[in-house]
């Protein structure tokens, strides 16, 4: 179902962006990949601890993409990873590439993916260099959320021993 | 001074005119473009000649010219023809009131300097002046809101004097005129007609370019445009679509008029949010009718 799924989302795109680009440029065959075998498209819970919520967007072309980790406490590792996209071929699939290559790492680790890494793997165009730098905005805005949530809770966690001293 | 240079330039103006016809002289971009080498070599001869030259300027007033941003545009002419304009300058023998353009095929003058793309007297296309903006080409103000059933009018009556079907019979260079300026009427009507694109060439004018390359991480925002994008996409039958598009066309003109109010008190800064917004909404209403 989930391919149904994904493949419905992209396979539209995927025609009109093809059909319009073929004459000028063909997207890179891993680009087409990502399309074609969609991995890791779906949602996390966005209230789940241990899950952070990646959201950013291009305005300009009217992108929007998210991309959703899920770290283990103990290791600060993550160990899965998802996204949904609209947009291009190029964000769609620099945004796939992204939560490949997030599973299993450590979260300091991640924030050191670069875009001209994603880039270089996708073969994109001087145009589409802007979809690739979302994906790494992606990535850090969803660890950057993943902290916020911890912190938070710890916050609390320690506010309520003190607050039970007071009481006590 | 002036009279000796009078004496050199007179043996010079035979070249002069000869050069002339061949670089197209009547043409406003390139006597901007001969004026502009000579704002740099002799700023006390410009500023006699000032007025011959600078119908190109809309009026603005014509201080030391050095400060002056001249439009970029293709010149015929080289260095050293200029050399020869710039002398031609201290004679002209275009009167000072006159800033309007002379038609190159008849030489009369338009009636309008700030519109002048078919000469009314001889029926000829006129050279593209790439310093009239689109709303001028439909007698319009710098205005957001417009009349789109009138738009179509001027522009079909536009087309009915520049259409390149209607000057086969004319010479080559006629041709390339109706050709530059039939395109650029087209894009002026594309521009002007959809409310998105008109305001972001109501910024440009106002020196404000919308970054192609922006991103943001505005929650509110990508969070609402995240769920309109995913509710198209799960909705099923005409009904669900529709819907939904009522919805955007509700947003797209509360913004709209967003944007005006951000445009009319300068504040360029919520103009280009309302932008954002309307990019977004636009594209979700594209994957609507994609879908349907």
């Amino acid at each position: 179902m989930l391919r149904h799924l994904t493949t419905t989302i992209l396979g539209q795109r995927l025609r009109s962006a093809v059909g319009g680009d073929v004459l000028r440029r063909m997207y890179h065959e891993r680009v087409v990949d990502h399309y074609n075998n969609p991995r890791n498209v779906g949602s996390f819970d966005k209230n789940d601890p241990n899950v952070g919520t990646g959201l950013v967007g291009a305005p300009a072309c009217g992108d929007v993409m998210k991309l959703q980790i899920r770290v283990d406490e103990e290791s600060g590792k993550i160990v899965d990873a998802c996204f949904k996209t609209f947009g291009c071929g190029s964000a769609i699939a620099s945004s796939s590439v992204a939560t490949e290559w997030v599973k299993g790492k450590p979260m300091e680790e991640v924030l050191s993916i670069k875009n001209t890494e994603i880039a270089k793997h996708l073969s994109l165009p001087p145009v589409k260099l802007h979809c690739s730098m979302l994906a790494e905005d992606a990535i850090k805005a969803a660890v950057k959320d993943y902290e916020a949530k911890r912190s938070k809770s710890n916050g609390s966690q320690d506010a309520e021993p003190l607050g039970k001293a007071a009481d006590a | 001074m002036l009279k000796k240079k009078l004496c050199s330039s007179s043996q010079i103006s035979a070249i002069l005119s000869r050069s002339v016809t061949s670089t197209n002289f009547s043409s406003p971009i390139s006597i901007s473009h001969c004026c502009n080498s000579s704002v740099f070599n002799s700023p006390s001869l410009f500023s006699s000649s000032s007025s011959c030259f600078f119908g190109r300027a809309e009026g603005k007033p014509f201080h030391s010219g050095r400060g002056l941003l001249f439009p970029t545009s293709i010149s015929n002419l080289t260095r050293d023809n200029a050399s020869f304009l710039r002398n031609e300058n201290l004679f002209c023998s275009l009167s000072k009131s006159a800033e309007k353009y002379q038609c190159w095929n008849c030489g009369a003058n338009a009636e309008n300097s700030t519109l002048f793309l078919f000469c009314e007297a001889c029926r000829s296309v006129q050279p593209v002046n790439e310093s009239t903006d689109y709303f001028q080409i439909f007698g319009l103000g710098r205005e957001y809101k417009v009349k789109v059933e009138e738009l179509e009018k001027t522009y079909k009556d536009w087309q009915k004097k520049l259409h390149p079907d209607l000057v086969h019979s004319k010479s080559q260079r006629e041709r390339e005129y109706a050709a530059e300026q039939s395109a650029r009427v087209i894009d002026a009507y594309r521009t002007l007609t959809d409310p998105l694109s008109r305001a972001i060439y109501l910024v440009k004018l106002e020196g404000v370019l919308v970054d192609e390359e922006e991103r943001i991480t505005d929650p509110e925002l990508l969070a609402e445009v995240m769920e309109l994008r995913e509710a198209v996409d799960e909705a099923e039958g005409t009904r669900a679509l529709n819907e939904i598009q009522v919805q955007l066309q509700e947003k797209l003109r509360y913004w709209s008029n967003s944007f005006e109010d951000a445009y009319l008190n300068k504040n360029y800064e919520d103009a280009l949010a309302s932008i954002r917004r309307m990019t977004y909404y636009k594209r979700t209403n594209e994957e609507i009718v994609k879908k349907l």
